[in-house]
């Protein structure tokens, strides 16, 4: 039987009563973790690994049993003391390592480089530009999601994720000298959302965002450590003199006050402020970690030999040379229930369950008097065995449980029947071997996801594997993650009886076979070849990416794949398929890039009807960006219409007459050299010939009037605007205009600017084959009815009586009608007429016909 | 017929992609910290003003709105914000920013939002011109967009010229991808039926693409929204756009153009601002006031909302009746302010105060679309128009086809518009199954002498054989075949599909009972598609129906509407798509509520909505047409969606737009 969870208690007098914090052993590291005071230490939340460092400013005693390292190394140890990795930093010095959320080890350097390596020693490099490289990086706070990185300069640069984003420049404090000490609020826990960092400097703090730095005029600074809560909220401050302030993180209110120096026990400084949840710090020294509460009451804790803190959302997890503990408030439930002489219901009901299973009478009683609160009791229940570490309390708590629920007559088990689950998922992950110490709280928190990504990070597939199932989770990402280390793991086979390279496609067939046969059996219909596939062309099997690929089904995974393994052809087919358009983009781009011209089109055009929509929209992107490349496309495929369209494109974009003129006719010969293009061959000869034709008139006249680039019509309209009367009717004859529309265009021209003397010359020149209707219509439309008049005895006889009308001329209109005895057409147009006196005498002439 | 009060089935709920588009729009905007100066593709600003107000883009920092436009920028702000389509050009005035900025040594964050989706092309770009490091790229997802309670558009004006000229199906990808939106929205749509190529490619994409999508509880629902979705691509059916659109809304479209619901009336029309209760008004983001003085002159934007109950009620009428519909709601409001006078208890004075602002928000919805047909009447009284109508309706008839191409050569000499001739050209030929070799190149001839040389690639693209449009024949023996292949057999459809109502008197009736009234005479093929689809009866026998229409409003209480029939596909119809060049698709999604024989089962009497797409966008005569289809029935409404709308100029220029690069963005085809 363990022990009572009671003994781990230890009470804190506060201001309001008594707060109990308990010490919960995680495991016992005794000789497997290196002195803690030697190294750099990085914690991960949720019960991860430490990452350690030499440090090396500091000496150390030759003959200790730790090698000494010519290199940088850095360790990484799961909670239990586990080794899991060892790599060493081949690059210029680290500034700072942390950890992501998902467990991912980052390590900067003083250039600005870093890299996020995983828990097997793979890493991403990325670099925060160079402008950090330039000035070097001094230091850096990383948070789950992002860092900030203090430059050379004195400058902050923020990067968002772990992509490898850009990094961001932050609001400039003005800083002289790097700050004493200084911290960051992640986005998540802030309010606005982005992330802010605190600059301790002189006696106060800056607070910097990416909008502005403001002085937060605080006066008992500077402050060596500065320490944000978990949920963003508060701060922990220690002044160089020794005392712990703490205040709300917007500075507005002072919450406790705390004198380190007070500490009996404690000798030398202070090595680390970090908070315990969201409720109290812990200040620790060598050997020594105060619990500071929320009214600047402590508790203190030894430990041997050097500790090192990692705050959690719950509490606070304490490395000492031997052990491993984590320290968190009594959580509500479990106090209520174990608290000496509490009579909540729920105590209550756990007594009962004692009492009854010592076959007690007591226990009806017991469960009687608190029937009224038997539902929440059990939920309290419930709770509590969540809280507890040790599988004989979560057992005992969740049969009190079990027992209270059975006098219920309505009871939703959901959460009872989830609780066992988690246990059962918890305290297997919680085994010193797999070295994840979480909390229900922090698994809650995490998500069960989470987890499963942390185990198989570990490469522990299996367990991943059994837990997803157990919690009936998609075993997708597991499957993915066994695939890639499988794939890592075996070589290719080269057995005696065969040559090598047989061998090889054997074992990339078997391989192949099994990780599709697995997600067959397993039921992993989300898992993407293509990242499996990229994961075994990168360790060099490009055999077996080929044929994993072959069951990817989303092209937009595939084709940068296929693209990296120089499948060119494939890639632009497979892009093709999808109909993703910016997908072909990606691959025309890379491979326009990375092939020479001459194999690039080969490539396209080699490819026929079924690559046809990426060749058009490698014409779309080249006319607009790279009219050099098109030209030469269209002219190694011997487009002819193409090449000629292409130089009349130009054309019209060129400014400089001669230019053009080159231009249309080289469209010209390009139409010429087409035996089905010669309609379009002569239209550009006469193109050509009407631009030469342009500049003469230009030339002509004296440039004060501009034709170049207009249409025959325009051309004509413009001469005879201008009084080239002769040089229209060359135009005519020149470019064979049809009668028709020479005459259309010359009547609006002349009409255009009121030449009527020149539109009645030019009326008689010939007999007008558009008729004379034409010119009253167009005349009356522009306003000059009265010189319309004039043409209207031309028309045929029947129409003249309306186009008086037209023309208001009503005398006329009666005329007409009355020497063509057309009483009917009178009468109709009468009722037309705008005035009763014209009514009055149209109607006097009605009268006088018979 | 004044039936729109009839339509008694209440389309989806289509605000809810607005208030979705307005959501992103926030989050792109609260992406970038503190205040922020907005450029803006002018693309875009119309579409915008559709999801929303100034006011909220200024209630998320936007400090200041330029156009993105060549030319400097200047920005108070750290914070700069681009928000455009990944189209090259903005790319490099993006990029021309930046550089000089770096010249000034003025520091500005940099942020691109792309619409609808990121580009690598954008990203490659900016490698290129070494700007990509300092600017942060990100994408702001603009699908369907509501135009009207029953129309959705994704307000691409050149997606007709992207697919069929220069080949670029983008538009196909996005399209399917805003239509996998809508179906997560409101359920699967358990038929899709298309027809054409670019139509079968947009169906591949919906179908390949779902399963892997993660599938949200609404595509597994029992019962979807929809009951099918109808593809109709557009080059299947090219006569309609070339047509002069003759409803009220599609003539205002011809002759002034409407531009995202906003058309441009003069001042003064528009001037005495309406009052601000008739929510008529909602105007698009004002450009920035040194672009605006320029552009605005004395003409105004006015908003064409489905807020107007007059603009609803005239805008699918032809135009020849809606003087008389004007009439008639002059008298009614006349009658309504007589009965002020007759008002004599205060409680009668009181009523009638109560209903005064009605009565004065429709005094000016009647004073202006008054004063709308005031403006396009004089314009059909013209030669010119009255001239193309009557090319058409005899080219539709094909009617002395040799006559018309000399008509359409006077209408050259005579100066008419480019679009018109266009138009009018390839409506010949396709109706013709093109025009005579030497007739083709004399034409061809006059046109180029007459507008310019320039426009010789145009006459190319419209031969080119991924439009075929404008024809020689017989086609010379050395043309590829998939222009052969592309010919329109367009005299047995007309037969058999009615698309033409004989011009008699007894037939006007009819007409009025067809959708032939948008075209005065003319069934748009595509609609006569969709009713192949959704109202086999309408499509062959018109006057039966209504008969028995007549009939059954005796009995039925539903004002002799049939019941509508259960989506089969397209049967019956099998031999006429044979007929048109394309694809044929019908592919039903698997199996939500599929009886086994492909009909669905479901409750008799719960209203269903059929979507249909036009890929390459829809004329208002198409919406009006299917608006009177959906009356005809009753358990089914429309959805009408497309890439954008459109009439035959607005191609001609799209199409012509390659000669005039930069020119043509702002006003083109008005």
């Amino acid at each position: 039987m363990s022990e009572h969870p009671t003994t781990s208690w230890q009470a804190m007098q506060s201001g309001t009563g008594t707060v109990f914090y308990r010490r919960q052993q995680l495991y016992s590291l005794l000789g497997k973790l290196p002195d803690l005071g030697d190294y750099i230490i990085s914690g991960c939340r949720y019960g991860g690994p430490l990452a350690m460092m030499r440090d090396n400013t500091k000496l150390i005693a030759i003959g200790r049993a730790t090698p000494a390292f010519a290199k940088s190394q850095i360790q990484v140890y799961s909670s239990a003391g586990e080794g899991i990795l060892l790599f060493s930093w081949d690059q210029s010095r680290i500034i700072r390592f942390g950890w992501t959320l998902n467990e991912q080890l980052v390590v900067l350097n003083e250039e600005g480089v870093y890299r996020v390596y995983d828990l097997q020693g793979d890493y991403q490099q990325f670099s925060l530009g160079s402008e950090a490289s330039e000035m070097g990086v001094i230091d850096a706070r990383i948070h789950e999601n992002g860092m900030v990185a203090l430059t050379g300069s004195l400058a902050l640069l923020e990067v968002k994720g772990w992509e490898g984003a850009r990094p961001m420049t932050l609001a400039n404090p003005g800083l002289s000298d790097p700050p004493v000490s200084w911290a960051i609020i992640p986005p998540d826990s802030n309010i606005s959302r982005h992330v802010e960092v605190l600059l301790s400097v002189d006696n106060t703090i800056y607070t910097v965002d990416n909008l502005e730095s403001v002085d937060q005029r605080l006066s008992q600074g500077p402050f060596t450590h500065v320490s944000p809560s978990p949920n963003g909220k508060a701060l922990a401050l220690l002044t160089a003199t020794g005392t712990l302030l703490v205040v709300s993180s917007d500075f507005q209110r002072r919450m406790a006050e705390f004198d380190t120096l007070n500490v009996p026990s404690a000798q030398g400084t202070v090595k680390q402020v970090e908070w315990c949840a969201n409720d109290a710090i812990i200040v620790t020294w060598d050997s020594l970690a105060v619990l500071v509460g929320p009214f600047a009451d402590t508790l203190e804790y030894y430990y041997v030999g050097n500790t090192f803190a990692v705050t959690e959302p719950d509490g606070v997890r304490v490395f000492g040379a031997d052990v491993c503990d984590l320290i968190q408030k009594v959580p509500d439930s479990t106090l209520s229930i174990f608290r000496p002489g509490s009579t909540s219901p729920e105590a209550i009901l756990y007594d009962a369950w004692e009492s009854f299973s010592q076959r007690s009478p007591k226990a009806d009683e017991s469960i009687r008097s608190i029937r009224p609160d038997l539902a929440t009791a059990v939920d309290k229940c419930i709770d509590a065995a969540g809280q507890e570490w040790e599988p004989y309390w979560q057992r005992r708590l969740l049969n009190a449980a079990n027992f209270g629920k059975g006098s219920l007559d309505f009871y939703n088990p959901t959460d009872f029947v989830n609780m066992g689950q988690t246990l059962k998922v918890l305290n297997a992950v919680r085994f010193f071997e797999i070295g994840i110490p979480l909390s229900y709280a922090q698994f809650s928190y995490t998500s069960p996801t989470h987890l499963i990504s942390r185990l198989t990070s570990r490469n522990m597939h299996l367990l991943a594997l059994r837990i997803s199932t157990f919690l009936s989770l998609k075993p997708d990402v597991v499957l993915k993650h066994w695939a890639s280390a499988k794939i890592l793991r075996s070589r290719p086979v080269a057995s005696g009886t065969t040559t090598g390279k047989d061998a090889e496609l054997d074992g990339d067939d078997e391989v192949c076979r099994l990780i599709v046969d697995k997600f067959k059996q397993l039921g992993g219909v989300d898992v993407s070849y293509a990242d499996i596939a990229k994961r075994a062309w990168e360790v060099g099997r490009t055999g077996l990416a080929t044929k994993l690929l072959d069951h990817e089904q989303r092209a937009s995974d595939q084709v940068p794949l296929l693209l990296s393994m120089k499948e060119d052809r494939l890639a632009l087919q497979k892009a093709v398929d999808s109909g993703d358009t910016d997908l072909v983009y990606q691959v025309l781009l890379h491979l326009h890039k990375h092939l020479t011209l001459g194999s690039f089109f080969r490539l396209i055009e080699d490819g026929g009807e079924r690559l046809a929509p990426a060749s058009r929209l490698l014409q779309v992107y080249a006319r607009e960006q790279d009219r050099d490349m098109l030209r030469d496309f269209y002219y190694s495929d011997d487009r002819r219409v193409e090449s000629a369209v292409l130089a009349l494109e130009e054309a019209t974009r060129m400014t400089d007459p001669s230019a053009r003129i080159t231009a249309v006719k080289s469209a010209q010969k390009f139409f010429s050299e087409d035996k089905d293009r010669s309609f379009e061959a002569k239209m550009m000869d006469e193109s050509s010939r009407l631009l030469v034709l342009q500049q003469q008139l230009e030339a002509e006249a004296d440039g004060k009037v501009p034709f170049f680039g207009q249409s025959v019509n325009e051309t004509i309209r413009t001469c005879v605007v201008n009084g080239m009367l002769k040089r229209a009717d060359k135009i005519k004859s020149d470019f064979k205009v049809p009668d028709k529309r020479f005459w259309y265009t010359k009547l609006y021209a002349l009409t255009e600017i009121r030449d009527f003397e020149g539109l009645d010359t030019f009326s008689k020149s010939k007999r007008s084959p558009i008729g004379y209707e034409a010119f009253v219509h167009h005349l009356v439309e522009k306003g000059h009815s009265k010189e319309a008049v004039a043409y209207v005895a031309r028309c045929d006889p029947p129409k003249r009586a309306d186009l008086y009308a037209e023309c208001d001329e009503w005398r006329m209109v009666g005329k007409e009608c009355k020497d063509r005895g057309d009483k009917a057409k009178l009468e109709q147009l009468r009722k037309k007429c705008p005035n009763s006196l014209i009514a009055r005498e149209l109607e006097q002439i009605a009268l006088t016909m018979k | 017929m004044s039936a729109e009060d009839q339509n008694d089935e209440p389309p989806l709920d289509v605000n809810l992609l607005k208030e979705i588009s307005k959501k992103a729009l926030v989050d792109a905007l609260n992406s970038v910290n503190g205040s922020k100066t907005l450029v803006l593709d002018p693309l875009l600003a119309a579409p915008l003003g559709l999801v929303t107000e100034v006011a909220l883009l200024k209630h998320h920092g936007v400090d200041k709105m330029f156009w993105l436009e060549p030319g400097p920028l200047t920005s108070s702000t750290t914070n700069i914000l681009y928000l455009c389509r990944p189209m090259v050009s903005y790319v490099k005035i993006i990029a021309g920013h930046i550089k000089k900025h770096a010249k000034e040594s003025s520091k500005h964050n940099y942020t691109l939002v792309l619409v609808p989706r990121l580009s690598s092309l954008v990203s490659r770009l900016l490698e290129e011109e070494g700007v990509l490091g300092d600017i942060t790229i990100s994408s702001y997802n603009l699908q369907f967009l509501p135009v009207a309670n029953d129309v959705l558009s994704l307000e691409y004006e050149s997606a007709f010229k992207d697919i069929w000229v220069d080949g670029d199906e983008s538009v196909v990808y996005d399209s399917a991808q805003a239509l996998i939106t809508l179906q997560k929205l409101f359920g699967l749509f358990p038929r899709l039926l298309g027809k054409g190529d670019c139509a079968a490619r947009l169906i591949n994409h919906l179908t390949t693409y779902l399963p892997q999508s993660h599938t949200p509880d609404t595509l597994s629902e029992p019962f979807s929204n929809f009951d099918s979705l109808i593809v109709i691509d557009r080059r299947v059916d090219m006569i309609t756009p070339l047509l002069t659109q003759l409803t009220y809304e599609g003539l205002m479209d011809e002759l002034l153009g409407i531009k995202n619901s906003h058309v441009e009336l003069p001042a003064s029309l528009v001037a005495p601002p309406p009052n601000p209760q008739t929510g008529a008004t909602a105007a698009p983001p004002p450009p920035p006031p040194a672009a605006a003085s320029l552009r605005k002159e004395n003409k105004k934007k006015y908003h064409l909302s489905s807020a107007d109950s007059l603009f609803m009620e005239l805008r699918d009428v032809n135009f020849s009746n809606v003087g008389k519909r004007l009439n008639g709601v002059a008298r009614r409001l006349e009658e309504d302010y007589k009965t002020s006078l007759q008002s004599k208890t205060t409680a009668q004075l009181r009523e009638f105060v109560g209903r005064l602002g009605g009565l004065q928000s429709d005094h000016q919805s009647l004073r202006i679309h008054t004063g709308i047909s005031e403006l396009m009447l004089p314009i059909t009284r013209t030669e010119q128009f009255n001239k193309s109508l009557e090319i058409q309706q005899n080219l539709l008839a094909s009617y002395n086809v040799s006559e018309q191409i000399s008509s359409i050569e006077d209408m050259i000499a005579k100066g008419a518009d480019m679009e018109t001739i266009v138009r009018l050209l390839c409506l010949a030929s396709i109706t013709a199954g093109g025009i005579k070799t030497k007739a083709l190149d004399n034409i061809k001839r006059e046109f180029l002498q007459a507008y310019g040389y320039n426009f010789l690639p145009l006459l190319l693209a419209l031969a080119a054989p991924s439009l075929a449009i404008l024809l020689p024949n017989p086609l010379p023996t050395s043309t590829p075949p998939a222009i052969s292949a592309s010919k329109l057999p367009f005299s047995p459809l007309r037969k058999s599909l009615r698309l033409l109502i004989d011009d008699n008197p007894e037939a006007l009736e009819e007409l009025e009972n067809d959708i032939s009234f948008v075209y005065s005479g003319y069934a748009p093929l595509s609609v006569r598609l969709v009713q192949c689809v959704a109202q086999k009866g309408g499509v062959l026998s018109n006057p039966a129906e209504k008969e028995k229409s007549l009939e059954s409003s005796n009995k039925a209480p539903d004002g002799g509407k049939v019941q509508a029939h259960p989506i089969v596909g397209w049967k019956g119809f099998e031999d006429i798509l044979a007929m048109i060049p394309g694809k044929t698709v019908d592919v039903v999604q698997n199996g939500v509520g599929v009886t086994p024989s492909g009909g669905i089962a479901r409750p008799k009497d719960k209203a269903t909505t059929t979507v249909v797409f036009f890929l390459g966008g829809c004329t208002y005569t198409e919406i009006a047409a299917l608006r009177w289809v959906a009356r005809q029935n009753r358990g089914r409404s429309f959805l009408i969606a497309t890439t954008g709308i459109i009439n035959g100029s607005s191609i001609v220029d799209g199409i012509a737009g390659i000669q005039k690069a930069s020119a043509g963005t702002k006003d083109a085809g008005i």
